[in-house]
């Protein structure tokens, strides 16, 4: 079931408004722009990816252009059972990355936690008819019928869009995988796990290359895990991974066939006046991506997001703090489990803004360049046609204002995990447990 | 700050427990997580509870030392069993954890013989043990384990572990 609301071309510039799209069922576990911005993906828990594609602009309906409707929606995955482990194998789709578009079909790579597939997603338009041992509903002739041979033509049909799996890489993940990076040779991608990444060739299926291992010999000294990897937007040779322990690590290919020693080694010094019983797992590395320039790296733990210049490891360029709000609360968000909550972070297209979710359905956007930072909210109360997002604000201290809302009111089960943004506007998705809401800006 | 770290570390035991039924397998990120709070709650309590062992030096001794030699010896006894399953080694941590425990608990009582009538009481946070159906070679391992580090130590009935409700409060001793 699906809503869509128009947005207000009359509203004034550097606003953001609403549109809704609204997926029954799941809980979105992924959202994903592909290169041009043109369809944006979302995975789901139920193992679905549902496409939306943007609507073309036209004379007539000039408002209506930037509207997300539904292209295709397919099963990726399905549940699996593994006997020799005894385990259930979930079918949720843990990430998508599209591949750029080389033809008239569009390809995107989906995985839930041992397998990736690589799906053709196309239309057909035409028909052919006039088959001569088979009538236009099928049914086979009776040879004895047929007494001339035709041609069949092609014919024009109601447009389909059909998705079909192209490729299987399964079998080469023991741990869940969290990452996939299509690699900007457009020949390779890397999938990661907790302890692996392997790198593929997308036309071969039966064979991958180990090219980082940080199992320890013996289980019991492990101290880290691997929580995100990419590979550079320009370098083919270049891709980083981050740690559970607040690090991250940039390998070049180049240097040998296993990266296990890395190129650069980034972390920040831990402040010892923040030390707590869950110090480490709050600097765990939720997510790491490259910025669209490929100079900076962004990082996402629980509190803060941080950016990094490429050359200078010692610490982060610039440090944002999401909900510090929520330093005094780690215990209880210990025990309701939210403290394990992996929040994503998106570069804007420019690289000037950088966006990641919080609770309670706000989302954070950060400017690098003004240092100004705003609050929004995603919810279908704000949502509404022609609907402007208002800033929203958590009071820290004593007195609340009016408009603000207190740290206690904050509903920890609304998270917003997962956001995307267009590659070259200002348009963005936000997934809001099992809402999908595309905002747009109101440059004019 | 004692209490709290034990409050702590049957929460986050109770967890690892509870990821094991988790649909989709063992996390290995999420319980290499829980493992290093179970061991910062750990230390913390240890400390803790050197500092009051340091207080309380002062009082009279009256438990023998036969009675502590026993659940050092069955705590060294305790092989790391290794299991098939890699992923299920993580959950060896806590055990080890509460091995460990005994043994510092011991080491400790050892050291301060001179505690008045402080029965070797086993730490209050561990989880109830009832019966459990368990057919995973690996948890049977577990469930021997713990049964033996009971053994004529404990004030407590030998039982199997099971899952931990996480909003039982602890109190402390």
């Amino acid at each position: 079931m699906f809503t869509r609301i128009i947005r207000d071309p009359a509203s004034p510039t550097e606003e953001v408004s609403a549109l809704l799209c609204s997926v029954a069922a799941d809980i979105i576990s992924t959202v994903e722009f592909n290169s041009t911005g043109e369809l944006l993906a979302t995975g789901d828990k139920g193992g679905r990816v549902v496409v939306f594609q943007r609507e073309q602009e036209s004379k007539n309906q000039p408002h209506r252009r930037g509207e997300y409707n539904v292209y295709s929606t397919f099963q990726s995955h399905e549940p699996e059972f593994d006997y020799l482990k005894s385990l259930e194998i979930e079918e949720k789709i843990n990430k998508i990355r599209w591949l750029p578009q080389q033809n008239a079909a569009y390809f995107l790579l989906s995985t839930n936690d041992k397998t990736v597939k690589l799906w053709k997603i196309s239309e057909r338009d035409k028909r052919p008819e006039g088959y001569n041992l088979k009538d236009e509903d099928g049914r086979i002739r009776d040879p004895a019928t047929i007494t001339t041979l035709r041609v069949p033509v092609l014919q024009p049909m109601d447009l389909m869009v059909e998705a079909t799996p192209r490729r299987v890489f399964s079998n080469a993940h023991t741990y869940h995988i969290n990452s996939i990076s299509v690699n900007s040779d457009y020949e390779t991608f890397m999938s990661t796990d907790d302890l692996r990444i392997n790198l593929w060739n997308l036309e071969i299926t039966n064979r991958s290359f180990n090219i980082v291992d940080i199992k320890p010999a013996n289980m019991e000294e492990l101290t880290e895990v691997i929580t995100a990897a990419e590979f550079h937007p320009h370098q083919c040779n270049t891709f980083v991974y981050s740690s559970s322990k607040g690090s991250i690590r940039l390998c070049d290919m180049r240097a040998s066939a296993l990266c296990d020693n890395h190129s650069k080694f980034f972390e920040e010094p831990e402040d010892p006046s923040n030390r707590s019983f869950f110090s480490e797992i709050i600097s765990s590395i939720s997510d790491v991506k490259f910025s669209h320039s490929g100079r900076y790296l962004m990082t996402r733990d629980y509190l803060t997001v941080k950016v990094w210049d490429l050359n200078m490891e010692s610490k982060p360029l610039e440090t944002y703090q999401v909900h510090d709000y929520l330093r005094s609360k780690l215990c209880s968000l210990y025990e309701n489990d939210c403290i394990f909550d992996k929040f994503e972070c998106v570069w804007n297209g420019s690289d000037s803004v950088i966006m990641t979710g919080s609770y309670n359905n706000f989302f954070r956007m950060f400017d690098r360049n003004t240092k100004r930072d705003v609050t929004l909210e995603a919810s279908r109360e704000n949502s509404k046609p022609r609907a402007i997002l208002k800033p929203r604000k958590v009071c820290v201290g004593g007195k609340r204002r009016k408009d603000e809302i207190s740290v206690d009111s904050l509903d920890f089960s609304k998270k917003i995990i997962h956001t995307a943004w267009h590659p070259s506007e200002n348009i963005i998705a936000v997934a809001a447990t099992n809402n999908l809401y595309i905002f747009q800006d109101k440059v004019n | 700050m004692d209490v709290e770290a034990k409050r702590i570390m049957a929460l986050s035991i109770s967890k690892l427990y509870s990821l094991r039924t988790q649909r989709g397998g063992l996390s290995l990120h999420r319980s290499l997580l829980l493992s290093l709070t179970v061991r910062a709650a750990r230390d913390i309590y240890h400390t803790a509870q050197l500092l009051r062992d340091a207080e309380e030096e002062q009082v009279v001794p009256c438990a023998p030392d036969a009675a502590i030699e026993e659940p050092m010896e069955i705590s060294n006894d305790s092989p790391q069993t290794l299991t098939p399953k890699e992923v299920a080694m993580k959950p060896q941590e806590p055990k080890e954890t509460l091995e460990d425990d005994k043994e510092n608990r011991c080491a400790s009582e050892r050291h301060s013989r001179k505690r008045c009538c402080k029965t070797a009481v086993e730490p209050d946070f561990l989880p109830l043990k009832k019966a459990k159906m368990d057919t995973d070679e690996e948890k049977q391992h577990l469930h021997g384990e713990v049964l033996r580090t009971n053994n004529g130590n404990s004030c407590r009935q030998a039982e199997t572990l099971t899952a931990f409700p996480t909003n039982r409060a602890i109190v402390a001793c």
